[in-house]
């Protein structure tokens, strides 16, 4: 199947490769092959502990070299003006691979422990100088604080003196008295206090122990300090609060000093003398300038280290991440008997192969020897990935049916269909041309900015639609063709060509009947049903009809896939027993459905002797009642034969698709039986040897069978009840499934309708009334107004309904046109690759 | 009817806890990390488990204590998820698990300011689930009464501290019987809450505070023998609850020696085996009794960790939380032993864990 073009159709041939790779050079070959990226490898030792691996010793040193490079991204991070940061296409690559590449990892590593044991340091000197500052900020704030308690006390002197008359003490001493009685007043002097600063989430809980330890016995006394305290390593914030405590004692004082330092407080001592505590204050504002620059200047110098760290930083953590991806993955290998070889299995696609051989031979050239590794091919019984090449037009495509299920290997892939088929049901649920040519210039610019847009970082929304935006064009494009057809611009008609409908003015009555001019509308929906009363009636029953038509199609089309799936794999019962009644069945009851609207269409009922039956009761009643058709809801002569005859082929092919396979598979297991041959698990080859030869004996359908059990290859053995329960789903699921698969593509006439009317409904609530504006208000009114219809447009009618229709569309691939013939037991193929870009460290 | 209604408030969180379970480690886990030749290794294989790279920023070489420390902060963090959602009455209950560290906390803070240590340092050594805002205001306390009126008061311990408000000074031995009179009071209180719930919990739930009563009683009982505690303060300490209760309590109230405690286990199928295979060594010297209390400790382990294991086969019941913690701090403690063993190159005792998968 394999030809020189990948193609979308079925997944790509895959090849189970052995490679032989000498020790020195393995490194440099998997780098090699990961910049490729086309190689799945294989885990050759799964019983063995990851730390029992060969290369463990590499992945720890490699594991600390991205410690360091996360701890140098952290810091930057955290650094508040932006440090620059170097991208990686920008800085030069440090190379990895050749002779030497132990070199340069020995040289990154000293470099990084370098750096890491100077920005440590740096940091560890910055922290304790801002701690200093710190204490010497809260410091000041304390002696401020406790000044104006100070002075507020002086200035409730008296009423203090009053309340305090029986004490032989004053409460306080203040400056100016103090200044009075110079030398002799230290026994007055008997209230003592102690002031700080704790945090104010704290202040409660102090307050109460307090309270409680001292039985009420102090005065306490607190502000705010406005500002918060930062964190210069967390860069969290604490809010602080100065306090004063006023307590009689010694014992007292101590217990509350020891109270506050538990309860992580800091004590600053204070003198009660305000000369000397605006002494102190202009010693600690005196000592905190030098600091602060001090603490400027190992800011800076740490900066300094940051830029430099940032020029490298990208470089760093992509030759450390590649490199112990490349560790990972030379654990996966086996070592032979001498421990000189390196031995790989791994899944590559088939027409790679030279490629990879190319690459082999260029890994052995750059690292300096002449010894290359050796791939070749076994041949395998186990099931390859599922590998489907997608570019980036059909990747998105591809992923609307990944995400479903990964397609069987080599099986039909429904993502090649997608590409038309999506867009298109998209487009009839949204068809607008005005709407569709929004979407259709969104996704052109993102198609035209490509480069620039990929190199940005978008947010998650943003990106999705970046990555599906040539889902979104074809959307676009297919919308503007459906609108054409609806003849919808903005719930607006087009008139291009003359209506066939004439509307004569006959002045007596205010209702306008349309009269056939002759002459047909050449394209699309005849713009003379806009505005019409019956538009409604007539549209409804023009798109019910079309979904129910595009529906049998594409199931049809979803159930004929099947087919080449069983000419791939050699299974010509399934063609039998499986394809052929189903086709039957949704023919003789849907097919027919459409065949009778299409002929229905095509009769013009106006001048025929009947009135136009009904389809829905005709199709009802042809269950109901088989062979009576009634005279006056004839669609045509020997209706009533047709039908009985389409009934009793659809009632016959239930009782073929139930029975056949199971009763094929039975025989054949009878057969088996019959030869004296019993089944042993495992066993395949000589089984398989046997039914080779006697397969020209045998009928077709055993041939088959036996060819289904030899691909199978994992040495399954089919149980016959299973075969018979899956059977019985399947058919009951088919059958049901056909009538309710049906029924759900009316979701496209549902949502074509809901579209039409909501943009119909946007337009004349907003831009109708005023159009024609005659004055200057009306004019602002039009532009405003004009600006809201077209905001509502983009996000309620192209984002919001264009993402509903989305899903309907999702729905109908995955549901109704996935059901008939998709297997999807697949995995999907994941090669070792260094281009990933979600990989962040 | 708790499986009717219990879902609404708890069914979140059951499954959570549930899921918290499936991560705990399994035999095959054990045999990985005891194969490890040095921290590193445990931190790499500790990685491919559920912990995850929780050791992956600390810098080399990395300290046994560095990862006990961040095992718990797992827990905790665990922990405290499931409290902030949880509603009455599990928010209560999980409230009531959290008293045992809080009695921890508050033991140990007396005892290091008893022995003059720095505040500082007993609170970094707290356990974060015990911790409570006016904690450390308790090294100022000097004696019982003090101690109860300044901080504990307020907070939930309260209740279970009024009953030791006459031992007036602060000794070793002093601090001993507070810590059992509170946790004594704390079991039972948890004990009538667990009653109060009542359906499955109560079933679940007491049935393990009933043994952690009976391993309290028995150690309380070979820990006071030759010392200068009384025998009948000694009874006063035992939980009113268990499965030895009251015969058993009794009987271990009069013991003397360690016969006689075994005498009283045998009374309790589940017990017997507990100083199974010690009948031949207890006669002998002071050395071997250690060795059988060691063992003896080792068994309580393991009844704790099957009991705990016991607790998830019901559902729609408040048990599996505390089982869910007590097995995890046991988990945390066999990961401290095994790094212990592989630091200090001990390998032979490296198995002397507690498996519990």
């Amino acid at each position: 199947m394999s030809d020189d073009f990948p193609s979308l159709l079925r997944s790509e041939q895959m090849s189970l490769v052995q490679l032989f790779v000498p020790t020195e050079v393995a490194h440099d070959t998997v780098a090699e092959l990961g910049e490729l990226g086309n190689v799945q490898f294989k885990d050759l030792n799964p019983n063995v502990n990851p730390f029992q691996r060969s290369f463990v010793g590499e992945i720890r040193r490699i594991d600390e070299m991205s410690r360091r490079v996360r701890f140098f991204s952290t810091q930057i991070q955290q650094e508040k003006d932006v440090i620059p940061i170097r991208p990686l296409y920008d800085s030069a690559p440090l190379i990895a691979v050749g002779p030497r590449a132990a070199q340069t990892m020995d040289e990154l590593d000293v470099t990084l422990s370098a750096h890491e044991q100077r920005l440590t340091q740096m940091n560890e000197s910055y922290q304790k100088l801002s701690e200093r500052t710190k204490e010497l900020i809260e410091a000041r704030h304390v002696l401020r604080e406790t000044a104006v308690f100070f002075d507020k006390v002086q200035d409730h002197q008296t009423t203090i003196r009053t309340s305090f008359d029986d004490s032989s003490a004053p409460l306080l001493q203040h400056d100016d008295r103090e200044n009075q009685y110079s030398a002799g007043n230290g026994a007055q002097f008997d209230l003592e206090f102690v002031a700080g600063t704790i945090e104010r989430v704290r202040v409660p809980t102090f307050e109460r122990v307090l309270w409680r330890v001292l039985r009420g016995n102090l005065y306490m006394n607190h502000t705010d300090i406005v500002e918060p305290f930062v964190d210069p390593v967390t860069g969290a914030e604490t809010r602080k609060n100065v306090f004063i405590i006023f307590a009689h004692g010694d014992a007292l004082l101590a217990k509350i000093r020891k109270v506050a330092e538990s309860m992580g407080a800091t004590l600053y001592p204070i003198d009660a003398n305000a000369d000397k505590r605006s002494e102190s204050l202009r010693e600690v504002e005196g000592r905190l300038e030098d600091l602060q620059n001090v603490l400027y200047n190992t800011g800076s110098s740490r900066r300094t280290e940051l830029v430099k760290i940032g020029e490298n930083l990208k470089s760093w953590q992509d030759v450390v991440r590649k490199e112990k991806l490349i560790y990972e993955t030379l654990n996966l290998f086996n070592y032979d008997v001498r421990r000189k070889t390196l031995i790989a299995e791994g899944w590559v696609p088939t027409r790679d192969i030279t490629t990879i051989q190319l690459a082999l031979r260029h890994a052995t050239e750059e690292s300096g020897t002449s010894i290359p590794p050796i791939l070749h091919e076994l041949r395998t019984q186990k099931t390859p990935p599922t590998f489907n090449r997608t570019n980036k037009f059909t990747e998105g495509f591809q992923t609307i049916m990944d995400s479903y299920g990964v397609a069987s290997y080599q099986e039909v892939n429904p993502g090649l269909f997608a590409v038309i088929t999506f867009p298109f049901l998209f487009a009839v649920m949204f068809g607008d041309i005005g709407h569709g040519f929004i979407i259709f210039v969104a996704a052109l610019y993102m198609i035209l900015a490509e480069r620039k847009l990929a190199r940005m970082v978008l947010d998650e929304i943003m990106s999705q639609f970046f990555y599906g935006r040539y889902i979104i064009l074809l959307m676009g494009l297919f919308s503007m063709y459906t609108g054409l057809m609806y003849n919808d611009i903005f719930s607006k008609s087009l008139h291009i060509w003359h209506s066939a409908w004439d509307f004569p003015t006959n002045g007596t009555d205010n209702k306008l009947v349309g009269v056939d001019s002759g002459h047909r509308y050449p394209f699309g929906l005849d713009p003379g049903w806009h505005g019409a009363d019956n538009n409604l009636v007539f549209v409804n029953s023009y798109k019910m009809k079309m979904s129910v038509v595009l529906g049998v199609i594409h199931m049809t089309f979803a159930l004929c896939l099947q087919f080449p799936n069983h000419l791939k794999f050699k299974r010509p019962i399934d063609i039998y027993a499986n394809f052929i009644p189903q086709m039957i069945f949704l023919q003789s009851i849907f097919g027919y459905l459409v065949v009778c609207i299409l002929y229905k269409w095509s009769v013009d009922w106006s001048k025929a002797s009947t009135q136009p039956p009904s389809l829905l009761n005709m199709l009802i009643s042809m269950f109901l009642s088989p062979g009576n058709v009634d005279r006056s809801e004839q669609l045509y002569a020997g209706q009533p034969f047709v039908q009985v005859v389409l009934l009793l082929l659809a009632a016959i092919c239930v009782p073929w698709l139930l029975v056949t396979k199971p009763y094929l598979a039975w025989k054949d297991m009878h057969k088996i039986k019959k030869q004296g041959y019993v089944s042993i698990a495992g066993d395949g080859d000589g089984n398989r040897i046997h039914r080779d030869s006697s397969d020209e004996v045998l009928e077709g359908e055993e041939e088959g069978n036996g060819a289904e059990d030899g691909d199978d290859g994992e040495h399954e053995q089919h149980d016959f009840g299973e075969v018979v329960i899956h059977q019985v789903i399947h058919t009951i699921e088919f059958c049901l499934g056909c009538i309710s698969h049906t029924a759900s593509y009316l979701r496209l006439w549902a949502l074509s309708l809901a579209h039409a009317q909501l943009s119909e409904v946007l337009w004349s609530m907003t831009l109708e009334a005023w159009l024609e504006p005659t004055g200057v208000f009306d004019w602002i009114v039009l532009i405003v107004m004009g600006v809201f219809w077209f905001a509502l447009t983009v996000f309620i009618l192209c984002i919001m309904e264009g993402l509903s229709a989305f899903l309907h569309a999702l729905r109908l691939h995955w549901v109704e046109a996935n059901s008939k013939h998709f297997e999807g037991g697949g995995y999907a193929f994941t090669p070792l690759t260094f281009a990933n870009p979600d990989f962040k460290e | 009817m708790e499986a009717l209604l219990f879902n609404v408030d708890g069914g979140f969180l059951e499954g959570t806890v549930r899921g918290y379970k499936a991560g705990i480690l399994t035999q095959s886990h054990y045999t990985n990390l005891t194969q490890c030749e040095s921290l590193e290794d445990l931190r790499t294989q500790l990685s491919a488990t559920d912990y995850g790279n929780f050791l992956a920023n600390e810098p080399l070489p990395i300290s046994t204590a560095t990862i006990a420390d961040n095992a718990t902060q797992i827990l905790v963090d665990q922990f405290k998820y499931l409290r902030n959602n949880a509603v009455e009455p599990l928010s209560k209950f999980l409230d009531y698990v959290t008293y045992a560290y809080m009695i921890d906390n508050v033991i140990l803070l007396i005892t290091g300011t008893l022995h003059e240590r720095d505040t500082h340092e007993l609170i970094e050594r707290c356990h974060p689930l015990g911790v409570f805002e006016s904690m450390p205001a308790l090294c100022v306390a000097s004696n019982v009464e003090e101690l109860y009126q300044s901080v504990l008061v307020e907070t939930p311990l309260a209740p279970y501290f009024r009953d030791c408000l006459s031992a007036s000074d602060l000794d070793d031995l002093n601090i001993e019987i507070i810590r059992n009179t509170v946790y004594k009071a704390y079991l039972e209180d948890f004990y009538a809450y667990c009653g109060s719930i009542g359906g499955p919990t109560a079933d679940v739930m007491q049935r393990i505070l009933s043994f952690e009563a009976d391993r309290r009683t028995v150690n309380i009982t070979i820990n006071s023998f030759n010392t200068e505690l009384s025998k009948e303060e000694r009874a006063k300490l035992f939980p009113a609850i268990g499965r030895l209760f009251p015969e058993g309590n009794n009987q271990l109230a009069k013991a003397d020696e360690i016969d006689q405690v075994r005498a009283v286990c045998e009374n309790v199928g589940e017990y017997r085996q507990f100083f199974a295979d010690a009948g031949s060594s207890a006669n002998g010297s002071g050395d071997e009794d250690s060795g059988t209390l060691s063992q003896l400790e080792d068994r309580f382990f393991q009844t704790e960790v099957h009991l705990n294991k016991m607790a998830f086969l019901q559902q729609f019941q408040y048990g599996v939380f505390y089982a869910y913690m007590k097995l995890k701090e046991q988990e945390i403690r066999n990961i401290t032993w095994i790094a212990e063993c592989i630091a200090q190159n001990a390998k032979d005792r490296i198995q002397d864990f507690i498996p519990i998968f």
